[in-house]
C-alpha cells in the first residue's frame, strides 16, 4: 500500500517529466531510449546516503537474510564483499536469497533521527532555564526562550487543555509538545538545500500515527470501550451495524492522521522540483535562450511555494497534534450515562 | 478502464472535498462576522472539521491509488 500510493502520486509527475522529452526525441527520429529530463523520484524516495553541503555520506547497511544478520558501512562495501550483489536495483544476497529485513539505516532516518535531536535539545535547554527559575520566578527573557514558551503554552492551552478533559490533560503535554516538536522539526528539514523532510516518508508517518493510536488505546476509558463495543440507548439491531463501524473507526483515525501528513508534505516537495524542473524540460524542448529566460517565472513561483511550504510544515505539525489530542481526548472522557440508561429504559419497555 | 475509474474517482474526491471544506469555510466567515470575539474558537473548529474531511477524501484518494495501480487486493 505504502509503495502503492507513492506510485499513484507520482505516476502524473511522471508523465509530465517524460512527455516532453519523448516528443523532442521523436521530433528527430531519434530511436535510443530516453531518459527524462530531471528525477523525481529520486529526489522524493529514500537513500542510503546522506547529502550534506554537496556531499554525499554513504550510510550503513543492515540486512537479514534467513535469520543471519549483516553489517556493511556502506552499499559498496556490501557489494565488494561478494556477498551481496545488486538485481534490477534491489540488493540480494550471491545465492539470489531476498533481503527478508532491511535495517538500514537510511535518509530519512536520519533525519528523523535530526528532527527528534534538535527537539530534544530544545526542550532540555528550555527545561534548564525553568529549573533556574527564569520563567517561573520571573518572565522568560530573551527571544528564543520566549518563541519557546509561546508554542508550549500553545500546545499545553490550546491542544491539550481544548480537547482533554481537565483532570487528565497534563499527562498528555509531553507526548503532545514532543511530537509537535519533532515533526515541526523534522518538515522544516525539508526546506533546507539538499535537506529532506522525513515526514514525506509513509513509514515514519505511520509509526507517529501508531504511537498516538496506542495510547488512545491505552488511556480509553470504560465508557470509551462501551461506546465502541455497545451503545448505551441504541436499538440492538442497529448495534449489529454500527460496532464494526466503530471498529473500523478504531484504525481509520490514525490511518488517516499517516496519510495526511505523508500526503501533505509528500506533494509539496514535489511541486517544487517539478516548477524547478520545467527549466530543464524548457531547455530540452526550446533550447537553452528560452529555458533560462522562463526561469524567472519558474523561480519566483518556488519562492511563493516554498513560503507556502513553510507554512504548510506548522499547520500539519499543528494539526497532527491536534487531531492526537482529540483522539486522545475522546478516549480519555468520563461521562456519566444518566439520560442513556433512561434511553435505554424506554426503549426496552416501547419494544417490550 | 482502472485508469479511467482512477481519473474520474480523484477528480470526484476533489469534487466533494472542495464542496465540504467550502461549506465549513463559508460558515466559519460568517459566523466569525457576526461575532469576532469567537474568532479562535470557531478557527480552531474550522480547522478541525476541514481535518476529518481531508481524511475521508484521503481515503477515497488510497482507493483511486488502488484502482490505478491495478493491485487485486
Amino acid at each position: 500500500m505504502p509503495l502503492a500510493l507513492r506510485h499513484l502520486l507520482l505516476l502524473p509527475l511522471f508523465l509530465l517529466v517524460l512527455n516532453p522529452s519523448v516528443s523532442a526525441n521523436n521530433s528527430t527520429d531519434d530511436a535510443q531510449p530516453v531518459e527524462p529530463v530531471i528525477d523525481v523520484m529520486g529526489k522524493v524516495l529514500d537513500h542510503d546516503y546522506l547529502m550534506i553541503l554537496g556531499a554525499t555520506i554513504p550510510l550503513p547497511r543492515i540486512f537479514l537474510v534467513d535469520g543471519d544478520w549483516y553489517f556493511y558501512a556502506n552499499t559498496q562495501s556490501a557489494i565488494a564483499s561478494d556477498e551481496f550483489q545488486r538485481v534490477e536495483g534491489e540488493i540480494v544476497r550471491a545465492d539470489g536469497a531476498p533481503v527478508s529485513l532491511d535495517m538500514s539505516i537510511t535518509s530519512h532516518l536520519m533525519y528523523v533521527w535530526f528532527g527528534i535531536i534538535l527537539a530534544l535539545i530544545c526542550t532540555i535547554w528550555a527545561a534548564r532555564r525553568y529549573k533556574r527559575g527564569v520563567g517561573r520566578n520571573v518572565e522568560p527573557q530573551g527571544t528564543a526562550h520566549n518563541i519557546f514558551e509561546v508554542f508550549f503554552v500553545f500546545i499545553r492551552d490550546d491542544i491539550a487543555k481544548e480537547y482533554i478533559s481537565a483532570d487528565k490533560y497534563k499527562r498528555y503535554v509531553p507526548y503532545l509538545f514532543s511530537v509537535f516538536m519533532a515533526i515541526t522539526f523534522m518538515n522544516l528539514f525539508g526546506l533546507l538545500p539538499w535537506g529532506v523532510s522525513a515526514t514525506a516518508d509513509l513509514t515514519v508517518t505511520a509509526t507517529l500515527a501508531g504511537i498516538t493510536f496506542f495510547i488512545t488505546q491505552f488511556s480509553g476509558t470504560k465508557d470509551y470501550w462501551r461506546h465502541v463495543f455497545i451503545f448505551p440507548g441504541v436499538h440492538p439491531l442497529i448495534r449489529i451495524i454500527l460496532t464494526p463501524v466503530e471498529i473500523l473507526g478504531l484504525f481509520t483515525k490514525p490511518f488517516a492522521l499517516a496519510i495526511r501528513l505523508f500526503a501533505n508534505m509528500l506533494s509539496g516537495k514535489i511541486l517544487i522540483v517539478c516548477i524547478l524542473g520545467l527549466i530543464f524540460i524548457f531547455t530540452d524542448i526550446f533550447g537553452p535562450l528560452i529555458g533560462v529566460s522562463s526561469s524567472i517565472v519558474w523561480v519566483s513561483l518556488t519562492a511563493a511555494l516554498y513560503i507556502l511550504k513553510a507554512f504548510i510544515a506548522l499547520l500539519q505539525a499543528y494539526i497532527f497534534t491536534m487531531l492526537s489530542a482529540v483522539f486522545i481526548g475522546m478516549a480519555a472522557e468520563e461521562h456519566h450515562h444518566e439520560d442513556h440508561d433512561t434511553n435505554v429504559a424506554t426503549a426496552t419497555e416501547v419494544t417490550t | 478502464m482502472g485508469f479511467l475509474a482512477a481519473g474520474l474517482g480523484a477528480g470526484l474526491i476533489a469534487l466533494g472535498a472542495g464542496i465540504g471544506i467550502g461549506l465549513i469555510g463559508k460558515s466559519a466567515v460568517e459566523s466569525i462576522a457576526r461575532q469576532p470575539e469567537a474568532a479562535g474558537d470557531i478557527r480552531g473548529a474550522m480547522i478541525l472539521t476541514a481535518a476529518f474531511i481531508e481524511g475521508v477524501a484521503l481515503f477515497a484518494a488510497v482507493v483511486t491509488a488502488i484502482l490505478a495501480l491495478n493491485i487485486t487486493v
